[in-house]
């Protein structure tokens, strides 16, 4: 019954011209926001090309230049020495620390046009190279992008509500209701009959779109996870596809006419796209407000000074504390070179202002926890969150880099600070011994888990609006 | 008759069970977002002043220390917030709070505030701009798209018609309604604004705001006025209330949701900035110069000139330090470069914002986003004009350091300056341009918004005229 049921749904709908009204517009959506995702992640690719490409020819350069002040044959200041490892760490043999564009990086670019995605790494504090954004007009950033993620999140449940909004209103203001439930059927069934091949029409065909637009925009399938990424991320837009078409039965089902239908989807969609969403990230920020960022210049700048001050005073604290590290043929009361000076410097510059930073990792970690607390509230916020992370724009993704650049950082200082307090001078060969960073992506199993969590997030309201719209079916006045 | 109808109008709606509990849900969030932005607006500008003079406090306390490097140490702008943020915040959440005005180089500003946020961010924040830009004009489709397919449904055109009201006057007098409606609802919400503007910012600032908010009330009286139109145009053309409803809809979404993502997509691809990367490589480069323009070059052709202007043969005759020149010669130097470089970025980006207002041609919210963010003081513009500012301030410090070292460094030892000097360099004052100097930039967008008016009054008479009363 419910095949037969099917089968004349679908060429009633074949007949009417909407399912290919709809295939133009989610397509030409789905294009569109493809080609502008892959557009996004070829610029990061180029920014990160031309990167890589001057550290390997400074690099170069330094291998000829080495032995020539070596041999005398070319003269340097002592600022620009690039056998002394000061100079060598701080500016001129460092190197980029990287973030590439994730394997379906097109798919959304998330947060990933706020947040930088190299940095070159020194042994100067991380305050002087984390600050690398990308050069953007803000306005774009207010607007945000037209991306897959934006035609899913908003688009996407629009097509679906205009597939949806009269299912059974208009057929029982076309009088076929009554009509069709004279057979032994029953509503849920006439409901389910019709509800089917739209659902599958539209899910399917934003699938195929999608997977379809993110090989044409030159996704690394190949890379690990990719697939699975991918194969999720196909479940999450099916998941909330499939929660509008539940609501859009459910408010069917309370048996009002197709025009109140109509305000009321519009309304939920408005709440739940556009008023909840802005709502909590108001309510989040008023709840973890994050300490002022002028007032961590200063403390920067403060605890800078002061450490400038004690300078020689820390050096032999710091050298009470790393005795190995002390320099060979250190007199007591000898004047201490710059760059002795400054790592000590350093060291006791980022101990102070450490509590400061932490207390805005703290307040950015809180106000993620509330978000995830009451990302409920909406299946976007839930569609969104897992939408990032598939596509690695996430902040996830961003800390998970940060965290490895921070190690990195420690690796490149561990590498020169000893050089720098022992005085020692590097040759060519050394620059084979640089540390290098390697970026390793976050782990699969991390990110399905998040993305888990979305699927109970869609899943949840999706069932209860089923739920409700199976009763309030049972209730249905047919005639009436 | 225009206004026995606009009060039957206004009543009809006012009664509305549907319009009330709309029109609470919009006044409540734009008085929780008016308030939400004067709190916001009252705390970061208290904290920008505290660090201006936190700043100002450290360059006077530097002790003793050769001019250069001070000129090292620098000193911080922070930019300031002007009152009408608290109604459009504009660009600020994407630009950064801070700038760091060393010797050599004229840096970038760092920390936008919305890295300090989720991701929910995105999804737009809650300010007096948002409810006005994008849930009025909903509002204002909710009230007028049955107006007169609704009436012609319930056969009360026929009537209206069998009494001689003439169709246009229906159409004066349904705006004239929802006007009325509307303002129920904003002007309130206005009142608000205007005393928590002047609480914050008080008496005189807000007199100084004056102008700015009257240009950006108009522009959105201008907007809405539109929406107004165009929804009583739709309403008389549509052969039902669903598809008035539909049409309606469906061009609020391309409005206020794709219109702009689709402008910063076509902007970027149309006229592409360069990427950070590649605008520090090519400062780097042109820094370094090349041939004639090399720093030894330079440094030559500085040594030449200097010995003839003072008529002597060898350096060491120089009355003044070379040092200082030197260092002075090299700021020049890098000024030319750093306003190429940047004049270039800002051009793009103000060729980018022509095509955001080639779009607003076809969607109003474009143009009405502009002279909201315009006149609040929170748009690109502005910022560009805090920050070149901040970079004359910047030059400003260094010529200071510069010459004193030509003057008083000599030619032997080490030499410092203290608290003297740093005092010579007046405190960082700022000015935010005024109205008018906005109002030019904005004149265009404004124009749109009027000629978007005018065309949605003339469609709505136009299509009054011929609506089909069966």
């Amino acid at each position: 019954m419910l095949g037969t049921l099917m089968k004349y749904e679908w060429r009633n709908l074949s007949a009417d011209r909407a399912p290919l009204a709809v295939a133009l517009v989610l397509g030409a959506a789905i294009a569109y926001g493809a080609f502008n995702g892959s557009g996004w992640v070829r610029f990061q690719r180029g920014a990160i090309s031309e990167a890589l490409s001057e550290e390997r020819e400074r690099l170069h350069g330094l291998r000829t230049e080495i032995p020539a002040v070596e041999s005398g044959s070319k003269t340097v200041s002592a600022f620009a020495d690039p056998r002394l490892p000061q100079s060598l760490g701080r500016s001129m043999g460092t190197r980029y620390a990287v973030m590439p564009p994730a394997a379906l990086g097109s798919l959304a670019i998330g947060q990933s046009d706020l947040y930088p995605y190299y940095f070159r790494v020194s042994t100067s504090s991380k305050e002087t190279f984390i600050n690398n954004d990308e050069i953007e007009n803000p306005v774009h950033l207010l607007a945000g992008r037209f991306d897959l993620a934006f035609v899913f999140l908003y688009l996407y449940p629009l097509v679906i509500l205009a597939f949806s909004y009269n299912i059974v209103s208009a057929e029982k203001e076309s009088g076929t209701l009554a009509l069709t439930l004279s057979q032994p059927v029953s509503l849920s069934r006439v409901v389910l009959a019709k509800i089917l091949p739209r659902a599958l029409f539209v899910l399917a065909l934003s699938v195929l779109l999608s997977v379809v637009g993110v090989i044409i925009g030159g996704a690394d399938l190949a890379a690990e996870g990719a697939l699975w990424r991918l194969l999720l991320w196909a479940g999450v837009t099916a998941a909330y596809g499939a929660f509008w078409f539940a609501l859009a039965i459910a408010v069917n089902a309370l048996g009002r006419g197709s025009a109140t239908n109509a305000m009321m989807l519009a309304d939920a969609w408005l709440l739940l796209v556009i008023v909840i969403p802005s709502v909590l990230n108001v309510a989040v920020k008023a709840a973890y407000p994050v300490p002022s960022r002028v007032e961590l210049i200063q403390a920067i700048r403060v605890a800078g000074d002061e450490s400038t001050r004690q300078g020689s005073q820390l050096l032999a604290r710091y050298l009470e504390d790393h005795p190995e590290l002390a320099p060979p043929s250190s007199k007591p009361g000898g004047p201490p070179d710059f760059g002795t000076l400054q790592v000590a410097v350093n060291e006791a510059t980022e101990r102070k202002v450490q509590p400061v930073l932490a207390a805005f990792d703290a307040q950015l970690a809180n106000q993620q926890r509330m978000v995830d607390r009451f990302r409920y509230l909406s299946p976007a916020i839930v569609a969104q969150a897992a939408f990032n992370d598939l596509a690695g724009s996430s902040a996830h993704r961003y800390q998970h880099f940060l965290t490895q650049v921070g190690a990195f950082h420690g690796q490149w200082r561990e590498f020169f600070v000893p050089r720098i307090l022992k005085k020692e001078k590097l040759s060519a060969a050394d620059l084979d011994k640089l540390p290098a960073f390697t970026f390793r992506e976050e782990a699969t199993a991390a990110v399905t888990g998040r993305v888990a969590v979305a699927f109970a997030g869609l899943l949840i309201p999706l069932l209860l609006a089923g739920a409700s719209a199976l009763t309030a079916l049972r209730r249905y006045p047919v005639a009436g | 008759m225009i206004l026995r109808i606009a009060r039957k109008e206004m009543t009809e709606m006012v009664r509305d069970g549907r319009f009330r509990a709309a029109g609470a849900i919009v006044f409540t969030l734009l008085a929780g977002a008016l308030l939400l932005g004067w709190q916001h607006y009252r705390e970061v500008s208290a904290q920008h002043a505290a660090a201006q003079k936190a700043t100002r406090d450290q360059w006077l306390r530097q002790g003793k220390k050769n001019p250069h490097s001070a000129a090292h140490y620098g000193v911080y702008a922070f930019k300031p917030k002007v009152p009408l943020t608290m109604v459009d915040r504009g660009t600020d959440p994407y630009t950064g709070v801070a700038v760091w005005l060393e010797a050599h180089k004229q840096n970038e500003f760092k920390y936008r505030p919305a890295q300090d946020a989720t991701a929910v961010q995105r999804f737009g924040e809650l300010t007096g701009a948002t409810v006005l830009q994008l849930l009025v004009p909903l509002l204002i489709v909710l009230l007028t798209f049955n107006a007169f397919s609704g009436e012609r449904e319930l056969g009360t055109l026929r009537q209206l018609r069998s009494l001689g009201v003439s169709q246009t006057d229906l159409a004066r007098g349904k705006a004239l309604g929802v006007a009325g409606a509307l303002g129920l609802l904003l002007v309130p919400a206005a009142l608000i604004g205007v005393v928590a503007l002047t609480a914050a910012s008080g008496q005189t600032d807000m007199i100084a705001s004056a102008p700015r908010m009257a240009w950006m009330t108009l522009s959105y009286l201008l907007y809405f006025a539109a929406f107004v139109g165009i929804s009583l145009a739709v309403s008389a053309s549509a052969p039902s209330s669903r598809s008035a409803l539909i049409v309606l809809l469906g061009f609020w979404m391309f409005n206020g949701l794709i219109a702009p993502r689709a402008a910063s997509d076509i902007a970027k691809a149309v006229r592409p900035a360069p990427s950070a990367f590649q605008f520090a490589q090519g400062i780097g480069k042109a820094l370094q110069g090349d041939g004639h323009n090399s720093a030894s070059a330079r440094g030559k052709r500085l040594e030449a000139e200097l010995l003839k202007k003072y008529n002597v043969d060898k350096v060491e005759a120089l009355p003044i330090t070379l040092t200082g020149a030197r260092l002075q010669d090299g700021e020049e130097h890098g000024n030319q470069v750093f306003d190429a470089a940047y004049s270039d970025l800002w051009k793009t980006f103000g060729e980018q914002e022509g095509v955001h207002r080639a779009v607003s041609v076809f969607a109003p919210a474009l143009a009405v986003r502009s002279t909201s963010m315009a006149f609040a003081g929170a748009d690109f513009p502005q910022h560009a004009h805090f920050a070149q500012a901040a970079e004359e301030y910047r030059r400003m410090i260094q010529r200071v350091m510069n010459e004193d070292i030509m003057k008083n460094a000599g030619s032997t030892g080490v030499y410092m300056a203290g608290g003297d000097l740093w005092r010579k360099v007046p405190p960082f004052s700022y000015t935010a341009p005024d109205a008018g100097w906005v109002l030019a930039r904005q004149s265009p967008s404004l124009a749109i918004l009027a000629l978007w008016c005018a065309a949605a009054g003339v469609a709505a008479m136009w299509a009054s005229r011929r609506v089909q009363v069966y």
